[in-house]
C-alpha cells in the first residue's frame, strides 16, 4: 500500500495533473476497502444534484468577458480619477480596481495578466520603485479573494456545505480590511518617495465614471440582488452572465459576438473543467476517507495535544499557510476541506468563519513559494526572477499575515452580521 | 504516416471538444436566463430546465479538462517540475501523459458499469436525466482518447495548431 502511496505522490510532485492522481488514489482506495469504485462515479454524479454548480461557469462567464472586453482598463482609469489625487493613488487605484477583477475572475491569475501589464509601465513613470510597483501587483492577483461573486467562496461553500450567501456576507469586511491596511501602507510608501499625484477632477472622474458606470452596476446587483433576497445565487449568476455579456456586445461594443466570443467560451470551459474535474473526481476519494474514520482519528489525535480553541486557530493557520504554499487554492479546497470542518466544528469554530480563514491563508498562499501561483504568473508577466518577486512582496506578505491574524482571532470582523 | 493521422484525429477531437464545450456553454446561459426570467417574472419555471443544467456543468466540465490536457493547463503541484531541467521535463512528459490515459480508461470502465445500472433501475420520470448522464462514460473517454493522442504525438507533434474556434 505504501508503495503505490509513495509512486502517486512522487508522481504528482513530478506534474501528474492532480486529478489523475486523485482518481488514481480513489480507485486504489476503494479496491483496498473491498468496495466496488463504481461509487466513486455515483459520488461524482452527485455533482450533478448540486444546484449551486452552475454559479462556476456562469460567474467565470462574466470574468472573462470583462477581462476580454477592456474591463480592466475601464476600471484603472475610474478609480484613478478618483484616488490618484492622494500620494500613493494610483497604488490604491491599483489596489480597488485587482480586487473588484479578481472577485469576478477567481484569482485565477487573469488579473495579473490583464491589468499588470497595464499597470506595472504606469507605477514606474510615476516614480514608484519596482520592487513596490512588483510586490503590489503580484499580490494583487488575489486580493479580491473574498469579495463576491469570488469562485473560491463558491467551491467552498459547494464543498463544505456552507451557504454561499452567509460566505459572501462574511469576506466583506475582512475584505475590506485588507484593502485599507494595503492603502495605508501604499500613503506611506508613496509619501517617502515623493511619487506624483495628479490634481484632482470633477471633469475627468464624471467622464470616467459615466464609461464604468456600467461594470460598477454589476457587484451593485449581485449584492443587492442576493442580500436583498430578490434572486438566489445561481440565479444572480445567470443574470450577471447575461448582463456582462450584453455590456461589453451591446454597450460598449468592445468584444464581437462571432471573432471574440467562441475565445472566451473555450477559456472559461478550460478554466471550470481543470478546476470541477478535480471536485468531481475527489468527491469519491474524500468520502472514502471519511468513511475510514479518518477525521475522527486526526480529532483524536489533535485532541490529545491541543485543549483551546484558539491553539488549534494558530495550528490551523500554520498548516493551511503550508498547504496554500504547495497546493493551488482550488485543489486545496476540494482536499483539505472535508478533512478540517469536523475537527473544527469540534472547536466550536463556525463553517462560515472557517471558510473565511480557510481563504484568507489560501489567498497569502498565492504569493508564498514554492508554488504560489502569483509569483510564477507575474514572473513570466514581467520577466522578473520568483526570489525577485518574492523579495518585493515580502512588506505585503507580512501585512497580509498580521491581517490573517486578525480574521482568524476577531470571529466579529466576518459575523457581526448575525 | 502513422503519426500525421493520430495528429489529424487529435486535431478534430480538439474541434469536436470545443464544439461541445462552448455550446454547452451557451445553452447554459440561455436556459438558465430563460428560468430566471420565468421563475421573477410569472412565477413558474420548467423542472426539465433544472436537470439539463445541472447535467450542462458535467459537459463542460468533461470538455474543458480535456480541452485544459492539450494546452497542458490542469492543475497540478509540481513543485519539482520547477526545478528541474528542459530535457527531464520533457522526458517525463509521455509516461505521464500514458498513466493519465489509463486512468481515464479505468474510470471510463467503472462509468460505463455505473450507467448500465442506472439504466436497468432507472424510474420512467428519470429518463431525460439517465440520457444526459451519458456524459460521464462519454467524458472519461474523451479525456482518456485525449491523453492517448497527445502522449502518442507529443514528441512529433508537440505544440498544436490553434484552430479557428
Amino acid at each position: 500500500m505504501t508503495i503505490i502511496l509513495v509512486l502517486l505522490i512522487i508522481l504528482t510532485l513530478l506534474g501528474l495533473p492532480l486529478f489523475i492522481a486523485l482518481g488514481a488514489g480513489g480507485i486504489y482506495a476503494s479496491i483496498e476497502s473491498d468496495l466496488d469504485p463504481v461509487g466513486l462515479i455515483i459520488e461524482l454524479y452527485r455533482l450533478a444534484n448540486q444546484p449551486n454548480l452552475i454559479t462556476i461557469p456562469l460567474f467565470t462567464f462574466a470574468g472573462m468577458t470583462m477581462a476580454a472586453g477592456g474591463g480592466p482598463k475601464r476600471l484603472i482609469k475610474l478609480f484613478d480619477a478618483l484616488l490618484g489625487w492622494m500620494p500613493g493613488g494610483l497604488a490604491m487605484a491599483a489596489i480597488v480596481s485587482c480586487s473588484f477583477f479578481t472577485a469576478f475572475t477567481g484569482a485565477s491569475g487573469v488579473t495579473i495578466i490583464a491589468l499588470g501589464g497595464l499597470l506595472y509601465p504606469l507605477f514606474i513613470q510615476s516614480n514608484y520603485s519596482e520592487k513596490f510597483t512588483l510586490g503590489l501587483l503580484t499580490s494583487s492577483g488575489s486580493l479580491g479573494l473574498l469579495f463576491p461573486p469570488s469562485l473560491a467562496i463558491l467551491l467552498y461553500g459547494i464543498v463544505s456545505g456552507t451557504s454561499i450567501d452567509e460566505l459572501f456576507l462574511a469576506g466583506i469586511i475582512p475584505g475590506l480590511v485588507l484593502l485599507l491596511m494595503l492603502a495605508l501602507y501604499s500613503y506611506k510608501s508613496a509619501l517617502v518617495w515623493h511619487a506624483p499625484a495628479h490634481a484632482f477632477s470633477l471633469t475627468k472622474l464624471t467622464r470616467s465614471a459615466r464609461e464604468t458606470v456600467w461594470d460598477i452596476l454589476l457587484p451593485v446587483l449581485i449584492m443587492s440582488g442576493i442580500f436583498g433576497g430578490f434572486v438566489t445565487v445561481t440565479e444572480a449568476a445567470a443574470v450577471t452572465a447575461g448582463y456582462a455579456l450584453f455590456i461589453e456586445t451591446v454597450i460598449y461594443k468592445e468584444i464581437k459576438l462571432y471573432d471574440d466570443l467562441p475565445k472566451i467560451l473555450i477559456d472559461t470551459c478550460k478554466l471550470v473543467g481543470s478546476i470541477l474535474i478535480i471536485l468531481g473526481v475527489a468527491m469519491g476519494l474524500t468520502n472514502l476517507l471519511i468513511d475510514t474514520q479518518l477525521p475522527s482519528r486526526l480529532l483524536g489525535l489533535i485532541e490529545n495535544h491541543i485543549s483551546s480553541q484558539l491553539q488549534f486557530l494558530l495550528l490551523l493557520n500554520i498548516f493551511l499557510l503550508i498547504m496554500g504554499a504547495m497546493m493551488d487554492i482550488f485543489s486545496a479546497i476540494v482536499v483539505v476541506v472535508p478533512l478540517i470542518l469536523p475537527l473544527a466544528l469540534r472547536y466550536n469554530i463556525d463553517p462560515v468563519h472557517l471558510g473565511i480563514i480557510f481563504l484568507a491563508n489560501l489567498e497569502i498562499g498565492y504569493m508564498t513559494p514554492p508554488v504560489g501561483i502569483n509569483l510564477f504568473i507575474a514572473s513570466q508577466r514581467f520577466g522578473k526572477s520568483i526570489f525577485t518577486l518574492f523579495r518585493s512582496t515580502l512588506p505585503f506578505l507580512l501585512i497580509m499575515l498580521i491581517w490573517l491574524l486578525m480574521v482568524s482571532y476577531i470571529p466579529e470582523l466576518t459575523l457581526w452580521w448575525r | 504516416m502513422y503519426f500525421n493521422f493520430l495528429y489529424t484525429i487529435r486535431l478534430k477531437l480538439i474541434k469536436l471538444e470545443k464544439l461541445f464545450a462552448g455550446t454547452s456553454l451557451v445553452i447554459l446561459l440561455t436556459l438558465s436566463l430563460v428560468q430566471v426570467t420565468l421563475r421573477n417574472l410569472f412565477d413558474f419555471g420548467f423542472s426539465d430546465i433544472d436537470v439539463i443544467t445541472r447535467h450542462l456543468v458535467l459537459f463542460i466540465t468533461f470538455m474543458g479538462a480535456a480541452l485544459a490536457s492539450e494546452g497542458n493547463q490542469h492543475i497540478k503541484i509540481d513543485c519539482i517540475t520547477s526545478i528541474i531541467n528542459d530535457t527531464l521535463k520533457q522526458k517525463l512528459k509521455q509516461p505521464l501523459l500514458i498513466i493519465s490515459s489509463i486512468v481515464c480508461a479505468v474510470f471510463f470502465w467503472h462509468a460505463i458499469r455505473f450507467w448500465l445500472g442506472e439504466y436497468e433501475y432507472s424510474p420512467d420520470n428519470e429518463q431525460l436525466a439517465l440520457y444526459l448522464s451519458l456524459i460521464l462514460p462519454a467524458g472519461f473517454f474523451t479525456l482518456s482518447f485525449h491523453f492517448f493522442l497527445l502522449s502518442a504525438t507529443i514528441n512529433s507533434q508537440p505544440t498544436i495548431i490553434e484552430q479557428d474556434e
